[in-house]
């Protein structure tokens, strides 16, 4: 009894601190105060140590890593949410990842503790077939990467809607391989000459430097990054779980919803990534990708548990 | 054009190779080697391969060109065709350069007396040599048809509409429920959907009750699985061996082409060198001119991704089309044989020995929670060879099979075989229990007449199991009599009769698979996680020429050129800068400081061409 009064004090403090780190970060953002700034880093920084506490309170409740049901795994996103948040605290300046990821982790955390009932809060023992050592390496990367892409894939959505007619002009594979194509030996050459011309000329230079452009470019970039380390840690959560289900069904593939689902957003974000290869497409094309990635991650975590049929239906809604 | 370039690299290599040349003695024998393979020509007239033809004739052109072209020593075009490339990278010295280069000076002369003596066969530059027979035409012609489905599979927007393509059959196929009856979709689909355009007909016409084997789905697999080879064997290929070949530049033009240039005044090659180096280049010097990479992985690995999704298909077509697979339900305490309850999936599908086992169920469990519900299933299995000895014994359990000659046997599902019970003292008797709800709440029933109505009237206590451990008793109106625990002794009076329930036996569902396909799948696995996370990485490449006393630089990378701009600047700014003191020359003539301070005392217009350009 003393574990859920103390998952439950951890639980609502960290949704209470993430509430407030929320509302700083948004204020944050238009008005730019130092102080909120400093505020926010270490409210997250608490966040995490409640959630991180919460998991490993479960750990140590039921003897395995605290991922068998819906609502532990929507703690763990939250939590990876605020993991990525720390990591980006880190590693750049210009914080524009802090409200996506701040909001993100408010709305999963609020999400588990408000809307779920009861009832599936609890801490449940697990079914014969989730008994064993890959439960751990296949949920845990699989919900890291949701963490990532869907992270990856909201800074596209703030791309596309903030610059929604404009990015071609300042198109961001123009900025820095302008010259490459003078000196490229493969008879593969591209038909993008005219625009070539087109954004060497006078005006384009003169907004190399401009806020949008860096904007832009910054944006476009993280969601590269992003996207990139959750893309490998899908292909490693969903081989795990082929390997998994080897082992213990005989079958690495069965077509199983959540496991077409998961093929589905990987194929997507393949996409994602051979676009931003392609001139022509770079840019906008790579954004949308990513845009209908963050449904799709969406409908594989939380849309196939309605269904209720397949092998993973550990976390019914209904 | 890439064919020119690729020929013109690769003619050392296929007429004795550039090492051949090193020796003395190797002119003597490429002139043998080549003397050889043109008495061949001429006396048997056979037809050589085109190559070879196309070797002559490149080497003929390059003859024309080498005579008017001397003099020319820069190049306006691509920096790789007029300088000559080492066919195998690593390590080479400055001394190795100075002898390549000696050497290639004898390659042309030998080339040289080559034409000479082949003018006399072609009279043309790009006339057919007389003795050229039809399979040459037809080598031309599968030559060309292999380039054109080469550019036809690998089109970008084709692989892009596959990939989307597949995702979205992949989504009808977990939106329409798979496998089911006919009259299943029939039913479920019989309004009108889309104002009459889509019922249950459509489902079954399309295949869309079976979508992930349905000829088009498979086909589009195929096709996606032949575009990942063309785009591999027609694009990717092509530039990692350009990437490879490491290339010393030898003009500051071609340098200046570059995305990422800079020049730094009064500056000396062999500290660009040392720095590189530490920054974990490889580096490479030949003259005043350096060539330095880094993360050459990262040019393999978008090939690895491609060989491993391959790997990953083949695999699993091999398992579709070469397989076993059965599954069984055995009551605890009987036998079966495994090759009668295993089907091949395929035509490739072989058996192999150990499929006259014969496997005998010990034992089998439900162990459960304290609170009831299921923890575990286990199964004691005994694995007798055709002789009788026990060859194997294991208690399996859901997440661990027993693996056996090439077959494995998996926990897989579970039911209730007979209900033992004593009637009024006598038995004990096997009641058989029918299932009569399955999935995953499972219901057993079975069924004790009592009296004798005959078959059409028969009148007797029914018994309901959900589990082996109670049975719920109704007597002959269905009124709820009672429940026994299996084992507890303890009778009940139903209807005039006494019964004791001894025992509930369970039998076990077992899946036994081979799969000859999962050693390759599991290649493929492994290599795709590691291609992956490797293909992240950015091939750095930065050339560097002295010219006089200041140096040209310059960088390119294929992927993260922005960040990659920025940290090749910082070390640029490392680069000590010789200042020549004419006054303190005997005492010491060279001072150097870095760029940086340099830069504090706002002397250097390098920076301003730095800020602009980063």
């Amino acid at each position: 009894m003393i574990y859920l009064y103390v998952e439950q004090i951890f639980v609502y403090i960290s949704f209470l601190i993430l509430f407030l780190v929320t509302l700083l970060n948004l204020i944050n953002f238009f008005f730019e105060i130092d102080k909120i700034n400093h505020f926010s880093n270490n409210g997250m920084k608490f966040a995490f140590l409640c959630t991180t506490g919460f998991l490993t309170t479960r750990f140590f409740q039921t003897q395995h890593l605290p991922l068998g049901n819906l609502y532990e795994s929507l703690m763990f996103l939250s939590w990876g949410f605020s993991f990525l948040y720390l990591i980006s605290n880190v590693k750049n300046k210009k914080r524009l990842s802090a409200p996506v990821l701040a909001t993100s982790a408010l709305l999963v955390h609020a999400f588990a503790v408000l809307s779920l009932p009861h009832k599936m809060r609890e801490s449940m023992s697990l079914v014969p077939a989730l008994q064993s050592q890959w439960l751990m390496m296949h949920v845990s990367t699989t919900l890291i990467s949701y963490a990532t892409l869907l992270f990856g894939s909201l800074l596209a959505i703030v791309l596309l809607s903030i610059f929604h007619g404009e990015i071609k002009r300042y198109c961001v594979g123009n900025l820095t391989n302008n010259f490459e194509f003078r000196n490229k030996n493969y008879p593969l050459i591209s038909k993008n000459f005219p625009k070539q011309i087109i954004t060497e000329s006078f005006s384009y230079s003169l907004f190399l430097n401009s806020r949008k452009c860096q904007l832009i470019h910054l944006l476009d970039k993280w969601t590269y990054q992003a996207i990139s380390l959750g893309f490998s840690f899908l292909t490693i959560g969903i081989i795990s779980g082929a390997v998994w289900a080897n082992e213990a069904w005989g079958s690495y593939w069965s077509w199983d919803p959540k496991e077409t689902w998961a093929l589905i957003t990987w194929l997507i974000y393949a996409i994602y990534l051979h676009i931003r290869i392609n001139k022509k497409w770079m840019g906008k094309g790579s954004a949308m990708a990513a845009s209908m990635g963050f449904f799709l991650v969406w409908i594989c975590f939380l849309g196939v548990n309605l269904l209720g049929v397949g092998l993973h239906n550990y976390g019914w809604l209904i | 054009m890439n064919t020119i370039q690729h020929l013109s690299t690769e003619a050392p290599s296929v007429l004795g190779g550039h090492r051949l040349l090193k020796s003395s003695s190797c002119s003597y024998f490429v002139t043998t080697a080549h003397g050889f393979l043109l008495a061949r020509r001429m006396l048997s007239g056979i037809s050589q391969p085109e190559k070879y033809r196309r070797i002559l004739v490149n080497s003929y052109n390059r003859k024309q060109s080498n005579s008017s072209n001397t003099t020319v020593k820069t190049s306006t075009k691509l920096p790789s065709v007029d300088h000559l490339t080492p066919s195998d990278a690593p390590s080479v010295s400055n001394a190795e350069g100075r002898e390549d280069a000696a050497s290639s000076s004898q390659w042309k002369e030998r080339k040289d007396d080559g034409v000479d003596v082949r003018a006399g066969f072609s009279s043309g530059k790009d006339k057919k040599p007389a003795l050229l027979t039809d399979s040459f035409e037809y080598f031309a012609f599968l030559r060309r048809l292999k380039r054109t489905a080469e550019k036809l599979l690998s089109s970008f927007p084709l692989a892009i509409a596959e990939l989307a393509i597949i995702g979205a059959l992949c989504a009808v196929g977990t939106l329409i429920e798979q496998g089911q009856s006919r009259e299943f979709y029939l039913q479920k689909y019989s309004e009108d959907w889309a104002f009459g355009l889509f019922n249950g007909e459509w489902v079954l016409n399309l295949c869309l009750d079976h979508v992930y084997t349905a000829p088009y789905f498979l086909g589009l697999l195929a096709l996606l699985a032949a575009s990942l080879i063309a785009c591999t064997s027609s694009r990717q290929i092509p530039l990692v061996k350009i990437a490879r070949r490491w290339r010393f530049v030898n003009s500051g033009a071609s340098i200046s082409k570059l995305d990422f240039h800079e020049t730094l005044p009064h500056a000396r090659l062999a500290d660009l060198a040392v720095l590189l180096a530490g920054d974990k280049y490889q580096v490479f010097m030949r003259g005043p001119s350096l060539y330095a990479f880094k993360g050459l992985a990262g040019r393999f690995a978008p090939i690895g991704v491609h060989a491993a999704l391959l790997l990953i298909m083949g695999g699993a077509t091999y398992s579709a089309i070469g397989g076993y697979h059965g599954t069984i339900m055995v009551p605890q305490g009987l036998n079966f044989m495994v090759g009668e309850a295993m089907y091949p999936a395929g035509f490739l599908s072989q058996p192999p020995d150990s499929f006259d086992t014969e496997v005998h169920i010990n034992k089998f469990t439900i162990e459960t929670y304290p609170n009831g519900e299921v923890s575990q299933f286990r199964t004691d299995l005994s694995l007798f060879n055709l002789r009788g000895q026990e060859v194997s014994r294991k208690v399996i359990s859901v997440n661990d099979p027993l693996r056996y000659g090439g077959f494995t046997m998996y926990q897989t599902d579970w039911g209730i075989s007979t209900i033992q019970i004593h009637v009024d003292g006598e038995g004990p008797f096997n009641l058989v229990a029918a299932p009569l709800q399955t999935g995953d709440n499972k219901l057993f029933g079975t069924f004790l007449p009592i009296g004798d109505n005959g078959l059409a009237g028969a009148k007797g206590i029914s018994m309901l199991a959900r589990d082996l451990q109670s049975v719920v008793i109704y007597d002959s109106n269905g009124a709820f009599a009672g429940v026994r625990r299996s084992g507890s002794e303890k009778p009940i009076t139903v209807d005039g009769v006494t019964i004791i329930i001894d025992d509930i036996i369970g039998s076990t569902g077992l899946e036994m698979k081979l799969d000859p396909g999962v050693p390759i799948v599991y290649a493929g696995f492994a290599a795709l996680m590691l291609t992956t996370v490797l293909s992240y990485l950015c091939h750095l490449q930065v050339w560097a020429l002295q010219v006089d006393d200041s140096l040209v630089v310059g960088a390119k990378s294929n992927r993260n050129r922005a960040e990659f701009a920025e940290d090749l600047g910082k070390l640029l700014n490392f680069v000590p800068e010789i200042v020549r003191d004419r006054s303190m020359e005997n005492i010491a003539p060279i001072i150097s400081s870095t760029n940086e301070e340099l830069s504090m005392q706002g002397t250097s217009a390098k920076m301003d061409n730095e800020s602009s350009r980063s």
